[in-house]
C-alpha cells in the first residue's frame, strides 16, 4: 500500500503479561500473554510490543474472543526484541499498545487465497480461528517444520498449500507438499480466475506474488501485509 | 522498516480497497493532489511566524483530515474496505468556517485583487489554496468519472465541500498572516 491511512481505533497502551511459551520449530517459538479487559482486536491486528525506546509489531495468531495474546515470534539472531522474548521469564510484563493494522478478512464473493512467508501465517492462523472457512492458503517456508499451525488452519481451509523450499529426507511433511517458492506454486497451479489475495510475510514474496497478480489474474484484489 | 515495497516499479498500485489499478488513473490524481495539499500545508507550517500557536495546531488538524480524506479518496466505493475508514464529520467544516470568519474580522476589507505573496508563510499559503483548488478540481473530476452518487448522506459528501471551505481558508490565513506580520497585501492595479 502506497498511502497511509490513519487507524480507525484509537491505539492505547496496556501492560501485558507472558503467560506462556512454547517451541514451535528451531527458530520460532509461541507467546502468550495476558492482558486488560478494555483491549480489542480482530483477526489481522497486529500490536506493538515497546522496549528500550523503541518497538516491534507483531500479529496475533488466536481467536480474538479469546482473551489473550497469543504470538507466533522469530528469533532473529541478534535482533533486538525477538531475543528477548525468548529468554525472557515467565511472567515478565511489557508494554503494548493497539490494535495497529488494516489487514482484516473482507467477505466477496470472489475466492480468497491466503499467501504467506514464514511466521507471515499469523494473521491467517487467527482468522482460521475466528471462523473464516474455505480459502486456499499457500505457506512457504523452509523446512516441513515450519508450517506452524497447520492442523488447525487444514480443517478451515477448503485446498491447503505448504511449499518447501528446503525439503530435508527427515522431513515427515515434505511427502504432501510442494517443493518450491510460493509463486513457482501460483505460477504453475492456480487456475487463472480473479481472486481475493491476502499477502502476509517477507516483502519480496509480496512484491513478486503481486506481479504474478498483474500479470496473471486480471481482475483479483490483493491485500497486504509487510512484516519485514 | 524499509519504506518501499516494490509492487508499484511498473506503473500500478494497490488501493486501499485492494484493486490493482494503474497510477495514471483519475483515483490515484485526486489521492495525489491531497497528499500534495497535505505537504504544502505542512510547508505552510513551517514558515509560520513565531507565536503562531493557534494556527499551526488548526492546520495540524486539518493535515490529519486530509489523511483521511486521501484514504476515502483511495478506497473503492461500496467496497468492504470503505467500512475501515473513518468518516469526515460535518462539524469539521463549521469548524473551517468559523476559523474563516475569526480571521476575516482581524483583516482589512478589500477593495480589490491582491497579488499572491508577502510573508513566507503568507506566499506558500497561497500556494496551499492553488494546490487545494486543484484538489477539488480533480476529486470532482473522480466522481463524474466513476458516476459516484454522492448525495448528502454518503460519506463522501462533505469532502468536496471541505476542500472547498479549505481553499478559502488558505486565502483568508494568507491574508491573515501579512497582516500579523505588517506586511501590505499587494493590491492588483489592474
Ligand atoms: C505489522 C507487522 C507484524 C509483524 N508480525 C510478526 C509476527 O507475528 N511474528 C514475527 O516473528 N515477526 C513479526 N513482525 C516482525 C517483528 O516486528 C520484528 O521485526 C521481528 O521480531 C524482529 O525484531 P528484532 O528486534 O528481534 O530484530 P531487529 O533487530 O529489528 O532485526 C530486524 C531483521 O530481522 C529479520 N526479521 C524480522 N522479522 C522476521 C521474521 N518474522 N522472520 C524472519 N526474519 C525476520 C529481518 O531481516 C529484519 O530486517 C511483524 C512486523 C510487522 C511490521
Amino acid at each position: 500500500m502506497n498511502i497511509t491511512a490513519p487507524p480507525m481505533e484509537e491505539a492505547k497502551s496496556y501492560t501485558a503479561r507472558m503467560t506462556a511459551r512454547r517451541r514451535l520449530s528451531a527458530h520460532t517459538f509461541e507467546i502468550t500473554m495476558e492482558y486488560p479487559d478494555s483491549f480489542r482486536f480482530v483477526a489481522g491486528h497486529s500490536i506493538r510490543i515497546h522496549y528500550q525506546d523503541t518497538y516491534r509489531h507483531y500479529s496475533m495468531v488466536n481467536d480474538p474472543d479469546s482473551r489473550q495474546l497469543v504470538l507466533c515470534v522469530r528469533l532473529v539472531q541478534n535482533g533486538l526484541l525477538s531475543p528477548v522474548l525468548a529468554d525472557c521469564n515467565m511472567g515478565t510484563s511489557f508494554t503494548i499498545s493497539g490494535p495497529y493494522g488494516y489487514f482484516r478478512f473482507n467477505p466477496s464473493p470472489r475466492h480468497p487465497v491466503f499467501v504467506a512467508s514464514g511466521t507471515g501465517i499469523a494473521p491467517f492462523a487467527s482468522m482460521a480461528h475466528a471462523g473464516v472457512e474455505g480459502f486456499t492458503l499457500i505457506h512457504g517456508v523452509r523446512y516441513g517444520e515450519e508450517l506452524y499451525y497447520r492442523n488447525q488452519i487444514e480443517s478451515a481451509a477448503k485446498a491447503y498449500v505448504p511449499c518447501i523450499t528446503q525439503p530435508s529426507g527427515h522431513d515427515s511433511a515434505i511427502r504432501e507438499s510442494f517443493h518450491g517458492r510460493v509463486t513457482d506454486y501460483i505460477s504453475r497451479y492456480l487456475s487463472p480466475a480473479s481472486y481475493d489475495f491476502y499477502l502476509c510475510g517477507r516483502r519480496e514474496m509480496l512484491r513478486d506474488v503481486t506481479h504474478l497478480v498483474d500479470d496473471r489474474f486480471p481482475g483479483s484484489l490483493v491485500y497486504t501485509e509487510i512484516f519485514f | 522498516m524499509k519504506l518501499y515495497t516494490g509492487t508499484g516499479d511498473r506503473g500500478k498500485t494497490s488501493l486501499f480497497s485492494g484493486e490493482r489499478v494503474k497510477k495514471s488513473i483519475d483515483r490515484i490524481e485526486a489521492y495525489g493532489e491531497v497528499d500534495e495539499l497535505n505537504s504544502v500545508i505542512g510547508a505552510v507550517i513551517s514558515f509560520l511566524p513565531a507565536g503562531s500557536r493557534d494556527v499551526k495546531r488548526e492546520l495540524l488538524l486539518i493535515q490529519s483530515h486530509l489523511l483521511h480524506v486521501g484514504a476515502w479518496l483511495a478506497t473503492t466505493d461500496g467496497s468492504h474496505a470503505q467500512q475501515q475508514l473513518k468518516t469526515l464529520d460535518p462539524g469539521e467544516i463549521v469548524n473551517v468556517e468559523t476559523a474563516i470568519d475569526r480571521m476575516q474580522g482581524r483583516v482589512p476589507k478589500l477593495s480589490n485583487f491582491i497579488l499572491p505573496g508577502g510573508h513566507p508563510s503568507a506566499a506558500m499559503a497561497h500556494v496551499a489554496r492553488t494546490v487545494c483548488r486543484r484538489a477539488e478540481r480533480r476529486v470532482i473530476t473522480l466522481i463524474h468519472q466513476e458516476k459516484l452518487q454522492v448525495g448528502d448522506d454518503h460519506p463522501n459528501a462533505h469532502i468536496i465541500t471541505f476542500l472547498n471551505r479549505l481553499s478559502d481558508y488558505l486565502f483568508i490565513l494568507a491574508r491573515y498572516l501579512n497582516h500579523s506580520e505588517s506586511i501590505d497585501d499587494a493590491l492588483w492595479s489592474g
